[in-house]
């Protein structure tokens, strides 16, 4: 069991301060939901959790089981259990989806994968996700539609197995059939492997289908709120401007 | 970057002045052959005309609008000996485990192995040095050497025409199907070393075969000289699949070399040119479609590390339509390198319904690399469709950063992502031993510049 902590993050970038002190736990087996609106530091928070260069923590600290992070190259963090599905999966350009995998698979690893062990993983990851197994001969995201994207995220989700996944925006840009397949997805990953999850999001539609037991709200940089699913439907319903204002006094 | 035929062709009456032989200096672009050849005569005939030339023309430079110059000035030529070798019953390593319907060494100046299975040999193919081919099949082989090729553009050329010792030949008759391929090699065994080296094949009427030539040393120490003339004659339905390695090997050689192939009616070739190292490397390549419904995929791929020095010259010619052509070449640079390609399509008068299309895409990977991409394109007829296109790129900070979120590390995600920039040329080879060999030769190079990449990376 793994538990990542954002304790009192801040982080900027070109000289802006996008996170000005956040706090998070998010422990494997969990499933969290993180809202809130456009330009909140939502995606900033999963790129810094995962290591992205162009973001610079000034102060605070992200730690996984009591070990600081804030130091470590991404594929450090990889290999601790991290996982990051992306907003915008980029194109790997001759890169099949399935060397990929074995590549991302044996750098976590001392000896290689056996091939036959690979197949069984990748079969049933394929079976997950509702892609022909021909999807693992394309390469990478390279001239994947939308969906296809965000399935081969899922994918490597899957086939990654980490402790705690961070999944920014992954609904976004999905049509309904898209959206409940890559949900499912991780509903399903989280009952079978109990991976801990970090949705984050500022539709609703994924909630439909991944049901979160802790649900966190963002608003310029902090996390202003936490509470449970019924934070989800209040949103819903009044939007993010009354929340703002009720904790306006307090931040 | 596209340009239509239309407004290129405006181009085509800036048509190359005659050259004068030596005079390589100028402010305007390299020269087709352009469908020249040589004259049939002797062999003796043509080694004197060219040894003429050579006593006559200065150390070649190539110079182009001020900004880029391939001097071979400073190849010290009276340092450079020919070295003659016993003849060797091993295939040289590089072949490895490789299918071979026939292999040809030459080492320095002399051939020292050549193998033809009997079988091959009954059905009438000829594969053996040009020496022999010069003695023995003298019909064939005054028939096309140098039918596409001069022998006094510059001293080195002339150098090669004149004192060419060993070479290759090989006569495949018409509609002979040959699936394994020819593999020829020339090697250079140790510095101070002259290779003056010819090859000619012809392809008959329907023949089907695969040709591989390798052009390499191990690490030698001193100025060596590789000069060679490469010539390939698709007859009427022949189909090549084509590939030259190059790879010095970090030795000082300088390795000035052409190689023409030409393409009959309805014949096809598949070529890739590939360029993996040498200090100073001035490549022509030229690719002549002759034949109406000829066809041709020319594709290249160059890695420039250290201090080398490319410069490539690839040519498109149609001389008649319908034709068909795809060019398609990939670049990458370390280090100091210095890399040029220059690619021109050229379809003559006449040449009409010729539809082709060259693009170059290049990857820059240290802040002290330089790499140039010369497009043009040169049309003369008007029922045509040419034109190109490319890419400039660099190591992209997001894709490396989703490569290590996935547990990769960086020197790993660069390596991906260089293979993978090369990887839809090298995939075409359809050859597994000719891919892995190019594969781990660009990886080794990669290992060898992390460094170097690294701090580019960082500094950006």
């Amino acid at each position: 069991m793994a538990e990542l902590q954002i304790r009192n993050l801040h982080v900027r970038t070109d000289d802006r301060e996008i996170l000005r002190g956040v706090d998070l736990t998010v422990r494997t087996g969990e499933l969290h939901a993180l809202l809130g609106p456009n330009g909140s530091g939502k995606s900033t928070l999963a790129n810094t959790i995962m290591g992205h260069p162009s973001y610079e923590v000034t102060e605070g600290q992200i730690l996984l089981d009591g070990e600081e992070l804030n130091e470590l190259e991404p594929h450090e963090r990889a290999k601790l259990g991290l996982f990051l599905a992306f907003q915008y999966p980029v194109a790997v350009p001759g890169v099949s989806v399935a060397n990929f995998l074995r590549m991302a698979i044996n750098a976590q690893r001392d000896e290689p994968i056996k091939v036959k062990e690979f197949g069984v993983q990748l079969d049933r990851a394929v079976n997950l996700l509702d892609v022909d197994r021909a999807f693992t001969s394309r390469h990478l995201n390279d001239g994947f539609s939308g969906g296809e994207k965000k399935r081969a995220e899922i994918l490597q989700m899957a086939m990654l197995g980490p402790q705690i996944a961070v999944l920014d925006e992954t609904d976004s840009g999905l049509d309904v059939d898209a959206l409940r397949t890559v949900a499912e997805g991780v509903a399903k990953l989280h009952a079978e492997q109990g991976i801990g999850a970090l949705i984050i999001t500022h539709y609703q539609r994924i909630l439909d289908y991944v049901k979160p037991e802790f649900v966190h709200v963002m608003l310029d940089g902090r996390v202003v709120l936490n509470g449970g699913p019924e934070l989800v439907q209040r949103i819903e319903r009044e939007g993010y401007d009354p929340i703002r204002e009720e904790v306006g006094a307090s931040v | 970057m596209t340009r239509s035929a239309k407004k290129s062709a405006q181009v085509s009456s800036d048509t190359p002045a005659p050259r004068k032989p030596g005079a390589s200096r100028e402010a305007t672009l390299n020269h087709a052959l352009d469908g020249r050849g040589t004259p049939r005569m002797a062999l003796s005939d043509s080694r004197a005309l060219a040894r003429e030339a050579y006593e006559r023309l200065e150390l070649p430079s190539w110079r182009r609008s001020g900004f880029w110059t391939t001097s071979l000035e400073s190849l010290d030529l009276d340092a450079q000996q020919t070295r003659e070798h016993e003849p060797d019953s091993a295939r040289p390593a590089i072949l490895a485990d490789a299918p071979c319907a026939g292999v040809l060494v030459q080492r320095d100046a002399s051939v020292v192995h050549v193998e033809l299975s009997d079988e091959l040999a009954e059905r009438g193919v000829i594969f053996c040095s040009l020496d022999d081919a010069a003695r023995d099949h003298q019909q064939l082989f005054e028939r096309y050497y140098l039918r596409r090729l001069l022998i006094d553009r510059h001293k080195l050329e002339a150098a090669s025409a004149a004192f060419w010792s060993g070479g290759a030949f090989l006569y495949v008759p018409p509609d002979l199907h040959v699936s394994e391929p020819f593999q020829i090699v020339y090697e250079i065994s140790e510095g101070l070393t002259a290779q003056y080296a010819h090859t000619l094949a012809i392809g008959d009427r329907g023949s089907d075969i695969r040709l591989r030539e390798y052009a390499i040393s191990g690490e030698t120490e001193g100025q060596s000289l590789h000069a060679r003339q490469f010539e390939l004659y698709l007859e009427d339905n022949a189909r090549c699949r084509l590939a030259q390695l190059t790879d010095w090997n970090g030795g000082a050689v300088h390795d000035v070399s052409t190689s023409v192939v030409e393409v009959a009616r309805d014949a096809y070739c598949h070529w890739l040119p590939a360029l993996l190292g040498g200090a100073l490397v001035h490549h022509h390549d030229e690719i002549v479609v002759a034949g109406p419904g000829g066809d041709m995929a020319f594709r290249g791929l160059f890695f420039s590390e250290r201090d080398e020095h490319l410069d490539v010259f690839a040519v498109d010619l149609h001389e008649t339509g319908p034709s068909g052509g795809d060019v398609h070449w990939r670049g990458a640079a370390t280090g100091q390198s210095r890399a040029s390609f220059e690619g021109l399509i050229k379809i003559n008068e006449g040449a009409q319904q010729s539809h082709t299309y060259l693009q170059f895409h290049s990857m820059l990977l240290s802040r002290e690399a330089e790499l140039d991409a010369i497009p043009s394109v040169l049309v003369g007829a008007d029922d045509v469709s040419a034109s190109h296109g490319g890419t400039v790129g660099e190591l992209d900070e997001l894709l490396i950063f989703y490569m290590q979120s996935r547990g990769l590390s960086r020197p790993q995600a660069v390596r991906v992502i260089v293979e993978g920039f090369f990887e839809p040329l090298i995939v075409q080879l359809d050859d597994p031993h000719l891919e892995a060999l190019i594969r781990e030769r660009i990886g080794n190079k990669l290992h060898a510049a992390a460094e170097d990449i690294e701090r580019y990376a960082l500094a950006r």
